[in-house]
């Protein structure tokens, strides 16, 4: 097979009032036609940047530094905007991470595809457009193409729409796609279903892909090839199973084994420590030095080369050195086997919930209690939508349960009738004994019900006021409730509170602008702790984090938990995460609980069908059987 | 297709435009009586300072001015309703004959001005958002933002200073010469620097308008998308942002008519332009109270049609912002 795009020491970097961002820096890879590779690593690596750079969609603070990039052998680095165009939609096209924003809200499906189609295709007849436009949503497996060719953005589903992005790219019959991220914004039913879609159109049209993500499983699925990128730079690449049976640089160990399936039931969840560095000054030597356990001395001084492992796999790390060769480094055990069985087979051993589920908890266990829960929206004078439909369920103290399904199954209306946001249409809610939902009760208890009980949100981002320093967002649930700071001062109190939460009180006088998203959920947790509840809501608080990052503040959770003792109601749509936090998890859908049981159960003998498909969806790396997939696609 | 509700939106619309023009007329009645001056003054000139108490009191009974306010109002709500809007004290003419004498001229100036403003602010904001942080952007940013700053009736005097009086070119007041009433290009002649005047203080407002809005859209995600289908750059910013932004521009144009309209009726005064900006200032000076009263009437009544017209536009926009609608949407946004 020919080089279909071949990138040489490509070197991207911003100009930014702060000094120059180096996002990417000395990368070369090439992508043979028909072939998927995948580009992973966290958050702020230069995943995204490269592709962007690389079909020039980047805005103009950003400039290539160094670096070619060859098309079929021909040099298009030079390329100005009106001969991108020319490529653009025709030979790449790409599919964005966010399908909610990407389509113009104003115009109908049908004809943002029909412009996709008309472009590279001047002349077409109106019907023969038509016809193309029905083809293509066909082709992305959505039903219905006549009617849905005439909805606009705002009727359709996250998933449907990343369908009709992917429409979109595969108008023009592109020879390689670019997935930024295509299902990092979906739950996990819709991202197997999307991730499948992606295999058989790929195969299918024989078309080329280079994949982005943080996930590895995702990798693993999608990819014949995977490239980890760490700080702008590739770290490692190779064929798929070389990376995944035999990684070589510490960077990639440590993704994997931050891989909720890998740690193989485990009650704690390995995460990368610190976070990756800022790109304005690149640090000297090996990027990843100072998060490396393996860390040698050199790696501080001098980058190392990428070392040949196999003619096809490559690692950027000094172990893979002659002379360190005496050190005997080995990769840590990942537990793939236990991994591969885990969806197939119920595991010998039973979980150890911390608190045993017995059919009935004694009363005085009971801190919140859910009786028949309903509660509806009206969207038109004579329809309503049932959110939430007849759920009932309790939480014991201490007891950490879990709330998972898919989105728009009502887990987060729950949790706002819980804490008083929704006026629910039926049903009881019983906290400590007080019925919540009953002004009279509510008024009463007021007071103790607005400080014991507290809510974490799914977007730290937009639930931060933007305006108001750190400090002042952490104490202020204190300054409301006019509570005497137990450390002296509330600086004091806001200190201990935000080191407690594993974050240093350097940041007391920060803008949440000024942090990270896992740093704006910190502040977000230590703002809800601070006020020493013994009930706590968390809607989704890791969705919008990258697979490390979440790792960190599952941990985290599982810590503060601990040591504090408050129960937890934990609603997330990912499985695999929850596992480790959980004693009990209920299962969502359509409005309805559908099963609660403890979390082992829940793994290995779901009852329902519908749980069952929630834990057959989680991405689970099966060599063997991708392989031979691959083989009779083509 | 007009369906029940419809109707039902439209005579609730129908409704609070006329209460709104009620209490309009209550305002503007007791508002013009119980101001100093005299009303006979503009009906019999020099005259009615040398009337006898007998002759004032006989003057008044005329024109029905020496009952109390509410009796008048009364009555002239009465009138008013029948179609009789009373008499104009100075031009001694029906007042709804002496508006319609004027309002030609208002209009001319006022919609062309207004129609000006919308185009030449479209493409001046089309202009700058295409090289947005450019030398073009730049300059034409800091002019504007200078213009928006004079006021109209220095504008104005400064015009008539250098090309009327210094220069000689335009004429300085009026709408024709005498005797030229049917000449279109002596119209068109005294027109330019009224014309330029209305045009030059609103045009940077909202041509800025129109700029930050069309940048606003061309930083969306949605254009990346256009983008890499192949769109250049001039068909994404017309066929996907200019689309996007236009709904909003044309609200915030029937949002802008009252605001032009104001400034055409200074520009008139300064001018001695024969609109009925000039008419309403004078009605006002002279207590020609029923002349003010349909004056003050029908500028109500245009501003508060367009406000209801803006927010009509902006509700086919954005569907959240239909009354009865929006409790809906903001609880279904947030499931």
């Amino acid at each position: 097979m020919s080089e279909l795009l071949e990138v040489r020491n490509l070197s991207v970097s911003f100009d930014t009032p702060a000094g120059e961002i180096q996002a990417v820096r000395d990368v070369s890879f090439t992508v043979k036609a028909g072939e998927v590779l995948a580009i992973v690593g966290e958050t702020g690596c230069g995943k995204s940047v490269l592709c962007k750079s690389i079909l020039r969609l980047l805005p103009d603070i950003a400039r290539i530094k160094a670096g070619r990039i060859l098309l079929n052998g021909t040099d298009i680095t030079d390329y100005r905007e009106h001969d991108m165009c020319g490529l653009r939609g025709r030979v790449f096209a790409m599919v964005f991470q966010n399908p909610m924003t990407v389509l113009n809200p104003s115009l109908s499906i049908g004809v943002q595809i029909a412009e996709a189609v008309k472009i590279h295709r001047p002349g077409m007849s109106r019907q023969a457009v038509e016809q193309r436009v029905l083809e293509l949503l066909r082709m992305v497996k959505i039903d219905h193409p006549e009617e849905r060719s005439r909805q606009y953005p705002g009727h359709l589903s996250g998933g449907m729409r990343q369908r009709c992005v992917l429409a979109i790219a595969l108008a023009g019959e592109p020879a390689l796609l670019f997935a930024d991220e295509p299902t990092t914004a979906l739950d996990v039913t819709i991202q197997a279903q999307i991730l499948n879609l992606f295999r058989e159109v790929q195969a299918k049209l024989h078309m080329a892909s280079i994949f982005v993500t943080h996930d590895l499983s995702v990798a693993a699925m999608a990819a014949d090839r995977v490239a980890v990128m760490y700080a702008g730079r590739i770290v490692e690449i190779g064929r798929v199973e070389e990376i995944f049976r035999d990684p070589r640089h510490p960077y990639t160990w440590g993704l994997m084994r931050a891989l909720p399936i890998l740690s193989g039931g485990g009650r704690r969840l390995y995460s990368i420590p610190g976070m990756p560095p800022t790109l304005i000054n690149p640090p000297k030597g090996d990027a990843f030095a100072c998060r490396n356990e393996y860390a040698l001395d050199i790696d501080y001084e001098k980058q190392p080369p990428l070392f040949p492992v196999t003619d096809t796999h490559f690692a950027a790390t000094w172990l893979l050195d002659e002379r360190a060769k005496g050190l005997a480094v080995k990769a840590p055990d990942f537990g793939w086997r236990e991994a591969g069985e885990m969806g197939t087979r119920p595991a010998a051993k039973p979980g150890s919930s911390l608190v045993k589920q017995t059919d009935q908890p004694a009363e005085s266990d009971i801190i919140l209690e859910v009786q028949h829960l309903t509660h509806r929206f009206p969207l038109s004078k004579k329809e309503t939508l049932t959110a939430v439909d007849d759920v009932s369920f309790q939480i014991c103290k201490g007891e950490i349960l879990g709330l998972i399904g898919e989105s728009g199954s009502g887990k987060s209306t729950v949790a706002r009738c819980i804490m008083n946001v929704y006026r629910p249409a039926g049903g009881e809610i019983l906290y400590q004994g007080i019925d919540v939902c009953d002004p009279k009760a509510f008024r009463t208890h007021k007071k103790m019900l607005q400080s014991s009980r507290q809510i974490i949100f799914q977007d730290a981002d937009a639930s931060l006021n933007p305006r108001k320093k750190i400090c002042d967002i952490i104490v202020e649930p204190m300054k409301l409730h006019g509570v005497k700071p137990p450390r002296g001062t509330v600086r004091a109190e806001a200190a201990f509170w935000l080191q407690r939460v594993g974050m240093d009180a350097a940041y007391l006088d920060q803008y949440p602008g000024a942090l990270s998203g896992g740093q704006r959920q910190r502040v977000a947790i230590a703002r809800a702790l601070s006020m020493e509840p013994a009930f706590l809501v968390a809607d989704e608080p890791v969705a919008s984090l990258d697979v490390s990052m979440q790792a960190q503040m599952v941990n985290l959770f599982k810590q503060l938990q601990e040591e504090l003792g408050f129960s937890l109601l934990f609603i997330a749509h990912d499985l695999a995460m929850v596992r480790f936090l959980c004693d009990r998890v209920g299962v969502m859908h359509r409005g309805k609980l559908v099963e609660i049981s403890p979390v082992e159960e829940l793994f290995h003998h779901p009852k329902q069908p519908h749980t069952r498909r929630l834990v057959e969806s989680i991405p689970v790396p099966k060599f063997d059987w991708i392989g031979q997939e691959r083989r009779r696609d083509r | 297709m007009i369906s029940k509700r419809h109707l039902e939106v439209l005579m609730h619309k129908i409704l609070f435009l006329f209460g709104s023009v009620f209490v309009l007329s209550v305002l503007v009645f007791y508002v013009s009586r119980l101001a100093p001056g005299d009303p006979l003054v503009s009906y019999y000139g020099e005259r009615a300072e040398k009337m006898s108490p007998e002759e004032r009191e006989w003057a008044e009974n005329k024109l029905g001015l020496n009952d109390s306010i509410h009796v008048q109002y009364i009555r002239w709500l009465q009138n008013a309703f029948q179609g009789d809007f009373g008499i104009s004290y100075k031009y001694k003419m029906d007042v709804t004959e002496v508006i319609g004498g004027r309002i030609g001229n208002t209009l001319i100036l006022g919609g062309i001005g207004f129609v000006l403003i919308f185009v030449l602010a479209l493409a001046l904001g089309i202009l700058c958002a295409w090289q947005e942080d450019k030398l073009a952007d730049r300059v034409i940013c800091r002019i504007g933002t200078i213009t928006s700053c004079i006021p109209e009736f220095w504008l104005s005097l400064a015009g008539i200073l250098i090309f009327a009086t210094a220069l000689r070119w335009l004429p300085s007041s009026g709408a024709y010469s005498i005797g030229k009433e049917n000449s279109l290009a002596d119209r068109v002649w005294h027109l330019i620097l009224p014309l330029s005047v209305v045009v030059l203080s609103h045009l940077w407002y909202y041509a800025y308008m129109i700029r930050n809005r069309l940048l606003e859209e061309v930083r969306a995600e949605y254009v990346l998308l256009a983008r890499m289908k192949g769109l250049c750059r001039r068909q994404v910013l017309f066929g996907h942002c200019l689309r996007n932004a236009m709904p909003a521009y044309f609200s915030l144009m029937a949002l802008s008519v009252p605001h032009v309209l104001g400034g055409t009726y200074i520009v008139e005064t300064v001018f001695s332009y024969p609109g009925i900006g000039t008419l309403t200032y004078e009605s006002a000076r002279y207590q020609d109270y029923n002349l003010l009263m349909l004056l003050s009437l029908l500028t109500g009544m245009i501003v508060i049609s367009c406000n209801m017209l803006a927010q009509a536009v902006s509700e086919r926009i954005d569907p959240r912002l239909r009354m009865d609608d929006r409790r809906n949407y903001e609880e279904v946004d947030r499931i």
